[in-house]
């Protein structure tokens, strides 16, 4: 059995609160070009309150791109163009069509324009 | 003029705007631990015989068979969509009082220049087009009359579409007439029953009586709506919520519950909800209340039911504290050999957190002052909703929590709960 002598105990000094640069050499040159990093959410979401998301369950849509487990952002606020894809409901399901240039015999209700396909590469 | 707008049925419709197969037909939600019917659409309602507030396990057979789908309260949902409701309507208005998970008032006096008629279209197509939840919207002069259009929007639906605006004084006669006394805003079922039993039977012949008979019999609260009714805005607008006077939580146990211990853990858990909430609007509670009961519906259980209320030395809203009183307090009114359905707390007396007043006789415990507290909440935000947490509240399973049998998906919260679309080919 080893002993161990615990020789005095001091306390740890703060050197300097973490966060602020210690003005010690050269200050970054870059700090007057600081600018918070790309964010995603600003990129895809133009209207927050009135996107929402859908995920996929199936590879039946990969004619319009949409695979398994992707997930679509659905942005409500938006008038759909045609040739856009929107989710639309027909007969009380959830459906996924490019949106028609003349009217089509099947009635639907549009639920929105889906703006992005977000798709996991690996 | 004030605009009210408000969601029609909004649990129900929030969980029909994910379930298009369930458009058109009747929908109900079912209260915390599915309780009781606490919310159901017009389908629903259309069904007579569906009686609100009523047990579940009583109804649960009637609404089966009247091909009723139910759902477990989804507040995470709920909240989430009157969030995005609310920021829309603050497009509309700098001034949004929210009143309500689903009204708030709108200030339109700025909007002189508008058709009132129009921009209540637009409020109401806006709400429908960007979260799928109908709304009405009433406009007028002063919010009880706001709140009386708005009850008018939905009941003549095919003539008013939803916004429905008083803004002459033929249409705002016309809609007194029309409002029964007892549903007028603020006026209690005591002063309507006394005001029917003098022959007051709608709100405009409340507004014909003396001003000073209002006074006397009806205090300045109906004095104010007995003004409001009559177009003279009284009633000031809150753009900030006022703090809460009392805070409490109080919910039924997922089975019944024995033993001290589990219902000591269900209570420091629900202390340390609202305690969280008493430091998010900066007061202190003194005085705190635990309340503990049987299941009253029940014919073959032994009723127990005990409230203690606990006055604090010092007011005060530290989660630890609390616990530590209510503990104590549980201790006193709890009674073995019962099986419990309920615990809850209430914390009253509530003042701004600069106003505690320290006690002579109760030295504040250092660990009070520092920023415990504090580093706790902050580290709760970062991290999510209970990252730390006391441990009275305990790390076993939590038997006494909430079942939610039939409670939908966290569709706006939670990535694994996403609305799913299951493909087929077109």
């Amino acid at each position: 059995m080893e002993i161990f002598s615990s020789g005095k105990l001091s306390k740890i000094k703060n050197k300097g609160a973490s966060g602020l640069s210690k003005q010690s050499g050269f200050p970054s040159p870059a700090t007057h070009y600081a600018e918070p990093s790309v964010d995603l959410h600003k990129e895809l979401i133009a209207n927050r309150d009135a996107t929402f998301y859908v995920r996929i369950d199936g590879d039946e849509l990969s004619n319009y791109n949409i695979w398994d487990k992707d997930v679509l952002l659905i942005d409500r606020s938006l008038a759909p163009k045609k040739n856009d894809l929107v989710l639309v409901v027909i007969d009380g399901e959830f459906k996924v069509i490019r949106f028609p240039k003349v009217f089509l015999e099947t009635e639907f209700i549009l639920w929105g324009l889906i703006s992005y396909i977000i798709h996991y590469a690996r | 003029m004030i605009a009210l707008v408000d969601c029609n049925s909004f649990y129900a419709t929030c969980e029909q705007v994910f379930r298009p197969d369930l458009w058109g037909k009747p929908v109900v939600v079912l209260s915390n631990n599915d309780g009781c019917v606490i919310a159901a659409n017009k389908e629903a309602k259309a069904l007579s015989g569906i009686p609100m507030f009523e047990p579940f396990f009583k109804i649960k057979k009637l609404l089966i068979d009247n091909n009723v789908t139910f759902f477990s309260s989804n507040y995470t949902l709920y909240g989430e969509m009157s969030q995005r409701v609310m920021n829309i309507l603050s497009s509309f208005s700098p001034e949004v009082e929210i009143y309500s998970i689903d009204e708030a008032f709108l200030d339109l006096s700025g909007m002189k220049h508008f058709s009132m008629n129009c921009y209540g279209h637009q409020i109401k197509d806006t709400i429908f087009q960007y979260t799928g939840l109908p709304v009405g919207v009433g406009i007028a002069p002063t919010k009880v009359l706001a709140k009386l259009a708005n009850k008018i929007s939905k009941k003549r639906v095919s003539e008013n579409k939803g916004v429905f605006v008083i803004d002459s004084e033929e249409k705002r006669i016309e809609a007194l007439q029309w409002a029964d006394i007892n549903t007028v805003w603020g006026i209690g079922s005591k002063h309507s029953k006394r005001l029917k039993d003098i022959g007051i039977l709608n709100a405009y012949e409340f507004t014909q009586l003396p001003k000073e008979w209002v006074r006397k019999n009806m205090t300045v609260v109906g004095l104010r709506i007995w003004s409001e009714l009559q177009g003279k805005p009284t009633i000031e607008f809150k753009t900030v919520p006022s703090p809460k006077k009392g805070i409490g939580t109080a919910k039924s146990f997922g089975k019944k519950i024995e033993d001290l211990g589990m219902i000591q853990e269900a209570c420091s858990s629900y202390i340390s909800e609202v305690s969280e909430l008493l430091r998010n609007q900066k007061s202190c509670a003194t005085y705190l209340q635990v309340f503990l009961h049987t299941n009253y519906f029940s014919n073959h259980d032994q009723q127990y039911s005990k409230s203690i209320t606990v006055t604090l030395g010092i007011p005060t809203n530290n989660t630890f504290i609390l616990i530590s009183e209510a503990k104590k307090a549980l201790n006193i009114i709890y009674k073995p050999g019962y099986r419990f359905k309920k615990v809850g707390v209430c914390l009253s007396g509530i003042i701004p957190s600069n106003y505690v007043q320290g006690n002579l006789f109760i030295p504040t415990p250092r660990w009070e002052k520092n920023e415990l507290m504090h580093v706790f909440d902050k580290i709760n935000r970062k991290y999510g909703k209970s990252t730390l947490f006391s441990g009275l509240v305990g790390t076993r399973a939590k038997e006494w929590e909430l079942v939610k049998e039939d409670r939908s998906p966290r569709y706006t919260t939670q990535w694994k709960e996403l609305l799913k679309l299951k493909t087929t080919k077109n």
